[in-house]
């Protein structure tokens, strides 16, 4: 269910992923940290939030409507042009498989394009995952 | 076993008629099928037709050399095993045609046992690349889709039931907790049963594949097992207001797996309710005709997307509408209907319009059509 309005001077992450439950515990740990959480099930819905709420860290699943559906969003969000200022947002990205994109596409070009700045294996270690996520948002 | 067992015809390429007559003589008597071409152009022209097993050819021929044969041949099927005929001073040519991709050579004069030999060890040998091929591609995709499944599937349910427990704890006696507890306790319980229930169809779709499942070949009566699934499904269909009826004559016997039966279509009239709307109907028809019996379940709901029917019965296919909430299942509840269907030599197909409704059809073999079937032999 998406956030209420966004609080003023608090930051706001939104967070992509088709597993509901996954999220109701991202949710809840985020929310404790003071930040303001918008959540998304899927990739197109997720491009969405992000053109209407602008977050400050976007976390983001790998495997949704497809296996590589995460990288797509990631692509739309820094490359495509669609988001102007908003290309520089740091995109975390989460999956159960361990497996990072330079191993996933070894040979293709464009894996600058589909890297994120950080990539964490799911279940997320929480102290870990909290630190990431306060560093992120800062700059 | 050899190409006379297996029906596999032979091919013969020679200029000359008494060799080839020879040839087919020797081969025929052992129970081969043999087809004599007297140059290359025509035998090359025959093998995508008669799609042989084995290839004996010529090494000196006018027009088409056997050599050009031999490369061509590898070029249509890599897979056919290729014997060449050697004059008695061309030793070096012999070697040149097992590079280009002959399995042995047998020069000339040869005596038909020794043909017959040659032929056989040939068959032998095509057997176990055909065998270890097959088995390496069924490994590799095994492999993968193990680890695809390994992966993501069973790992996501336990990923969420380790955060649930990893925040509750550091949650501890925190407000939050005890706010959040309840739920999350339950959810954690909903994805553990998901868990168990999807290593459940898992190993059924793995026993059905081994053979270790639904091979069993007894009469069962279709109308009683769909009595026996519409009483289990009553109670969910009156929570969500879904009517279900079943159009069924007395006496409906199929052969197969009972209890694989029973999965069948145990699994497609839950679908039909869980894919329903409320005040939907789900309707079970058996008819019989044309020697199958065709067992339908139709449905009042949601239905599927046209660019989605290929994929219905692939492993872990979920559509995704949206706007439409996720449905709970494991996914593999169609992938095992159509591995029952096929066991028992029969098929399933489906109808869908999007908004209106689904129909699934499993067309079954009738027993009572084919008596071959009907003195229960065992498959």
């Amino acid at each position: 269910m998406p956030a209420t309005d966004t609080r003023p001077g608090t930051k706001t992450i939104l967070v992509i992923d088709d597993d509901a439950d996954f999220t109701a515990t991202v949710r809840a740990v985020l929310e404790r940290e003071g930040y303001t959480v918008v959540e998304a099930e899927s990739g197109a819905e997720g491009l969405r939030q992000f053109r209407a709420r602008h977050p400050d860290l976007v976390i983001l699943d790998v495997m949704m409507e497809s296996p590589t559906e995460g990288y797509g969003v990631n692509e739309a969000i820094k490359y495509s042009g669609d988001f102007d200022a908003f290309q520089q947002t740091p995109v975390i990205m989460v999956s159960s498989i361990q497996e990072s994109p330079d191993d996933r596409y070894p040979r293709a070009p464009e894996v600058d394009m589909i890297r994120p700045d950080r990539y964490l294996t799911k279940p997320l270690d929480i102290p870990t995952f909290l630190e990431i996520v306060r560093k992120a948002v800062r700059h | 076993m050899d190409g006379a067992q297996r029906g596999e015809p032979i091919v013969v390429i020679d200029d000359d008629y008494a060799m080839r007559l020879a040839c087919e003589q020797a081969l025929a008597k052992v129970g081969y099928t043999v087809s004599t071409f007297a140059d290359g152009a025509h035998g090359l022209e025959a093998v995508g037709t008669c799609k042989p097993g084995l290839v004996v050819v010529d090494l000196k021929m006018p027009g088409l050399s056997g050599l050009d044969v031999i490369t061509r041949l590898h070029a249509i099927d890599p897979t056919i095993t290729i014997i060449v005929i050697t004059g008695y001073a061309t030793i070096s040519t012999a070697v040149d045609a097992m590079k280009a991709g002959a399995y042995d050579f047998l020069p000339k004069p040869f005596s038909p046992d020794e043909l017959r030999l040659i032929v056989r060890r040939g068959f032998e040998r095509r057997q176990l690349q055909l065998t270890s091929q097959q088995c390496e591609v069924e490994r590799e995709l095994q492999r993968r889709r193990f680890v695809t499944f390994v992966s993501h599937q069973l790992k996501t349910p336990l990923v969420a039931v380790h955060q649930y427990l990893d925040v509750l704890r550091q949650l501890g006696e925190a407000p939050e907790a005890a706010e959040k507890r309840q739920a999350w306790l339950s959810r954690c319980l909903v994805r553990t049963d998901e868990l168990r229930r999807l290593i459940d169809d898992w190993l059924t779709l793995a026993q059905l594949e081994g053979g270790l499942l639904g091979r069993q070949r007894t009469r069962v009566d279709v109308d009683e097992t769909i009595t026996s699934v519409l009483r289990t499904y009553e109670g969910l269909g009156a929570r969500d207001g879904i009517t279900l009826t079943a159009d069924v004559p007395e006496h409906c016997p199929v052969h197969g797996d009972p209890t694989c039966v029973g999965v069948l279509i145990d699994n497609l009239v839950a679908n039909a309710v869980k894919y329903n709307r409320p005040g939907g109907t789900v309707t079970v028809r058996v008819q019989r005709a044309a020697g199958e019996v065709i067992i339908e379940v139709a449905d009042t709901g949601i239905g599927v997307p046209a660019d989605a029917l290929p994929r219905l019965f692939d492993e872990f296919f979920r559509v995704r509408q949206p706007g439409v909430p996720k449905v709970e299942g494991t996914g593999l509840g169609l992938p095992i209907c159509r591995r029952i269907a096929a066991e028992m030599g029969g098929v399933i197909e489906v109808e869908s319009t999007e908004g209106a409704g689904s129909t699934f059809r499993v067309r079954l073999p009738d027993p009572e059509a084919s008596p071959a079937l009907a003195t229960g032999r065992s498959a």
